[in-house]
């Protein structure tokens, strides 16, 4: 009997694992940033390359969203907006931070008006090098967040990776 | 024995969960052809079906300020007013589960209750983007309604009868489209309104009010709007082409027509872009019903000289 449900439970987590690997709704928050990372991820979902095959979606509201791409360092105005987009997301989310200005401040490191970068405010759970990191990059984190899902241990802080370790 | 059944029919095949299956994978369908016609790659096959296990497995967030009565009640009354509306269509090509005189009619306003759902699920959540789109869609809804119901009425009083398994008795031995081609556009027009597609997707338009009225809902509750949205795309094609492309009478026959059906729907969900909430309204009530409206006059003296 214990064994059983032992196996259902598996079974349905499975299911789980495997539908929200799948199905992947983001929404787009730019937090200060200059305006190239969102033409980049804009890119990303142009018909070149199609992220709508891996079941990436670009949602308009964060109710139905599942990943949080943020781009930019976030500004004094911004920080207030990110954390309340952040916690107006039903669990479970990710965060995904897409370009330099975003892991460390970037070019506005140090500016008057800036807080810092996107994991001083929220959790962040997979960093996208590059200013502006190029669409194969951005496909590419995607991939490390859905591998991240697989192996069961989202919501780790991990290390960034060097821009060496990307494919071009 | 009897509930037995009647519990089958309602919950597994043909209408509840094989609806569903069918719904989705028409979804599919849709997307993957939109995609096509964009040049892209498009969905794979499983991604409605594993869009709509996610949701469910997802954490539902009641805004403060709702009625959770409303809100957690209107998704499921959506839902199961889409379902209720399968019993009485030759769904699959199959003889409808249950027929009575003037189903047509119940039938029509069961699928408008799903519409009418989102509609009170944007005033509930009062949220500024859910109350404009919760506007846009029952505006909507009461400009494609009368002409959608008009087109539908057309094959009925041809065929004597306000029954759906007898009109589309009737409609096996005469192809509509060619004596009623106003209607028959009418209606397939109006089923894109009634599912939102582009251009008449102002409801839910994302670029100027985030999702429309279901932008405050997350999870199971936005799962089953969208499970009943795509049961109703299933119906909506089973009624325009059981009444006017000669009829449903077995699983063939839904498939080729119905796809087919699909298939021109989505070359003008690509091809057209989204008009205006007054443009749209326009449309319907300038063109769409006065032109059914003519063509149900000439048959009526067409039948009155006949007889
Ligand atoms: S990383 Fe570069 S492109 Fe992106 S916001 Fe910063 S400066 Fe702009």
């Amino acid at each position: 009997m214990n064994n059983n449900s032992q196996l259902w439970t598996k079974v349905i987590n499975q299911v789980r694992d495997w539908a929200r690997q799948n199905s992947i709704w983001a929404v787009h928050f730019n937090s200060g940033s200059c305006n190239g990372c969102d033409i980049e991820i804009l890119a990303t979902l142009t018909p070149r390359y199609d992220v709508e095959r891996f079941g990436i979606k670009l949602q308009g509201s964060p109710r139905h969203a599942d990943v949080l791409i943020v781009t930019g360092p976030v500004t004094r105005q911004a920080r207030e907006r990110l954390i309340r987009t952040y916690e107006q997301m039903p669990e479970p989310k990710f965060v995904i931070s897409v370009g330099s200005c975003s892991i460390s401040g970037g070019v506005f490191e140090g500016c008057y008006n800036c807080v810092g970068s996107v994991d001083d405010v929220i959790p962040v759970d997979v960093y996208i090098p590059g200013c502006p990191p190029r669409p194969e990059a951005i496909i590419d984190g995607i991939v490390q967040l859905l591998t991240e899902l697989k192996g069961g241990k989202a919501r780790k802080q991990q290390r960034p990776v060097t821009a060496e370790e990307i494919p071009a | 024995m009897n509930t037995f059944t009647s519990l089958f029919t309602l919950l597994i095949f043909p209408a509840g969960l094989t609806l569903m299956l069918v719904g989705m994978f028409y979804e599919w369908i849709d997307r993957k052809l939109v995609a096509r016609f964009q040049n892209r790659v498009g969905p794979r096959w499983f991604q409605p079906f594993a869009d709509t296990l996610k949701l469910f497995a997802k954490e539902q967030i009641k805004p403060a300020i709702v009625n959770p009565y409303l809100f957690f009640g209107l998704p499921i009354a959506a839902l199961a007013g889409a379902l209720t509306a399968a019993l009485y269509v030759p769904l699959m090509g199959l003889n409808p589960a249950s027929n009575f005189p003037g189903d047509l009619i119940v039938t029509i306003y069961l699928l408008s209750l799903p519409t009418m759902c989102v509609g009170l699920a944007g005033w509930n959540t009062s949220g500024r983007f859910s109350l404009i789109g919760a506007t846009r869609t029952l505006t909507q809804l009461f400009a494609y309604e009368a002409p959608f119901l008009l087109a539908m009425l057309g094959p009925a009083l041809v065929a004597g009868s306000w029954q759906i398994n007898t009109i589309n008795g009737y409609a096996q031995n005469h192809w509509l489209i060619f004596t009623q081609p106003v209607g028959f556009i009418v209606a397939l027009i109006g089923l894109m309104g009634k599912l939102e597609l582009p251009p008449f997707d102002a409801p839910e338009a994302e670029t100027e009010i985030v999702a429309g009225a279901l932008t405050e809902y997350s999870g199971r509750g936005l799962a089953m709007f969208k499970i009943s949205r795509s049961v109703e795309l299933i119906i909506g094609l089973s009624l325009v082409s059981s009444f006017y492309l000669g009829g449903l009478n077995g699983i063939p026959s839904f498939l080729f027509k119905s796809l087919a059906l699909l298939l021109v729907m989505s070359v003008l969900q690509v091809l057209l872009t989204r008009l205006r909430i007054d443009q749209t309204v326009g449309l319907w009530w300038r063109f769409g019903a006065i032109l059914v409206l003519a063509q149900l006059l000439v048959m009526i003296l067409w039948k009155g000289l006949a007889l």
